[in-house]
């Protein structure tokens, strides 16, 4: 079954699947991210702009994540990566999310898992 | 593949700023983006200009500046759930310390001032501008910015006021009168006038008004009035002036009996001390209040009366005047001794709860009790004298 998760059920996990692309990845850049979470997901989830950015935004003022820029070019891009708090908060909001998914397969009843 | 000239980068950046994204690392984001976006997906010979218009309109829903929207929104209402906990604990911290305090000034236990003084401080500097900020941030309207504004500034300076007058600092009444002013002359009729207007508002503007002034007159109906304080004045004044003559009396009388003469010297050198240093202090005090040096019967018309005022105005830590009382304090320990070593009859002289010791006296109280340390010597003199 193919199918592309609705933008609600998106935005509540975004900042945590950032976190943990960059737990992954030392450091990436906007674009980077989105095209690697439909990589991932075989396009199942597709980040939009304009959920990423503010998010990112939110991480960087939060203290979570640390900016290197550099010139490509005549343009500026900007590389993210986990701060140390960034990353137990990365482990926190992972293990939250798990605990989440195991009391949400119990709330809905959800015997197996679609393939 | 396509290559992006500096020229169509620059118009990339600069729609963006056109179509209202203003901050800096957000055009920078978005401008990146879109680059990659284009360099990935169009043909090295593509358009271009359509290829823009059709990419830059997958990043939103009506226009690009509601990015920008939602990333200060993410920023504004983190701080705001985090003020609103602060405002919580705050609030549940000064009126715990509050009743604490109340409760330990109550039963006159040590430490009553410390809980008064966080309570009412944790309250009226961090509770209330919590609370003014969340609100003003909750109505976009100036005008209830300045009423919420007013009626905070009021809050804190009418509880301010209290604990300074309760901790007996100076500036504790200017600062519940400023309060009052505030409450009653600018904040009740904008905020009245505005809410009346307001149909759904009506009824909550009435019933918060009346019990505003229903608050206010009830302080108020506790503050003594100007009529009263004056009748209060010169009750004190008078029986001062009273207390004055039979002691002048008394000691005349007692000049007559002993004729000059002493049944013990080193008492009477005491008691001169004593009668010297008291008159200094009454006259220190007398001066500062009314300008005069000694009473006078005319005082009533004089408007010359004593105030209620705080007896350490003139008595305070290092000045002469303190030295005098720290003086005086000393001579009466040494005659106490004398006299009860010579006659067991004889008075001591108090210090516990006069104004040797307290500090919070009352000019009236003060004044008193110099007068009665010097009807004790006099006392003591005559009995001293038909011993002889």
């Amino acid at each position: 079954m193919h199918m592309i998760y609705s933008s609600e059920l998106i935005k509540g996990t975004l900042k945590t699947i950032v976190l943990k692309l960059l737990a992954d990845n030392k450091r990436m850049y906007g674009y980077e991210i989105t095209q690697r979470v439909k990589e991932l997901t075989m396009d199942k989830i597709q980040i939009t702009e304009g959920a990423l950015y503010p998010t990112l935004h939110a991480l960087e003022e939060d203290g979570l994540v640390t900016i290197e820029t550099e010139y490509i070019g005549k343009r500026m891009r900007k590389y993210y990566s986990l701060s140390p708090t960034g990353k137990t908060k990365t482990q926190e909001k992972v293990s939250e999310f798990a605990d989440f998914i195991n009391t949400m397969k119990f709330l809905l009843d959800i015997k197996t898992l679609p393939a | 593949m396509y290559c992006l000239s500096e020229q169509q980068i620059d118009y990339i950046l600069n729609d963006i700023s056109a179509r209202g994204v203003k901050l800096e690392s957000l055009q920078l984001n978005l401008l990146d983006h879109v680059c990659c976006i284009i360099e990935q997906n169009l043909e090295a010979d593509g358009d271009f200009e359509a290829f823009y218009e059709r990419t830059i309109k997958t990043f939103y829903k009506s226009e690009l500046r509601e990015i920008e929207v939602e990333a200060i929104n993410l920023l504004t209402y983190k701080n705001y759930y985090v003020m609103k906990k602060i405002m919580i604990i705050s609030g549940s911290i000064s009126t715990l310390l509050l009743c604490l305090g109340i409760v330990f000034k109550f039963e006159h236990m040590a430490g009553a001032s410390f809980f008064l003084v966080t309570g009412i401080s944790f309250f009226s500097l961090i509770f209330l501008p919590l609370v003014f900020t969340l609100k003003a941030k909750e109505n976009q309207n100036v005008k209830d910015k300045l009423v919420i504004g007013l009626g905070t500034l009021a809050g804190i300076l009418f509880s301010m006021g209290i604990l300074f007058k309760v901790m007996h600092w100076p500036l504790a009444n200017v600062m519940a009168v400023v309060a009052l002013v505030i409450m009653l002359i600018l904040f009740l009729p904008i905020y009245f006038f505005s809410g009346i207007r307001n149909a759904e508002r009506k009824i909550n503007t009435i019933v918060s008004s009346v019990l505003i002034i229903a608050v206010c007159g009830l302080f108020l109906a506790l503050v003594r009035s100007p009529a009263g304080t004056r009748i209060q004045q010169l009750t004190e004044y008078s029986q001062f002036v009273r207390n004055q003559q039979i002691l002048k009396t008394e000691q005349i009388l007692l000049a007559h009996e002993t004729k000059g003469e002493t049944y013990n010297q080193e008492a009477a050198v005491l008691a001169n001390k004593i009668n010297a240093l008291c008159e200094e202090l009454k006259e220190r005090i007398l001066m500062g209040e009314t300008g005069q040096k000694s009473i006078d019967n005319e005082y009533e018309n004089q408007n010359t009366l004593l105030s209620d005022d705080w007896a350490w105005k003139y008595l305070e830590d290092g000045t002469d005047g303190n030295a005098k009382l720290e003086e005086l304090k000393a001579t009466i320990i040494k005659y106490n001794k004398v006299a009860t070593d010579m006659n067991n009859n004889l008075q001591s002289l108090p210090i516990k709860l006069t104004v040797l010791e307290m500090r919070d006296k009352r000019i009236p109280n003060a004044l008193n009790d110099f007068i009665q340390i010097q009807m004790l010597v006099t006392q003591n003199g005559r009995q001293l004298a038909s011993l002889k």
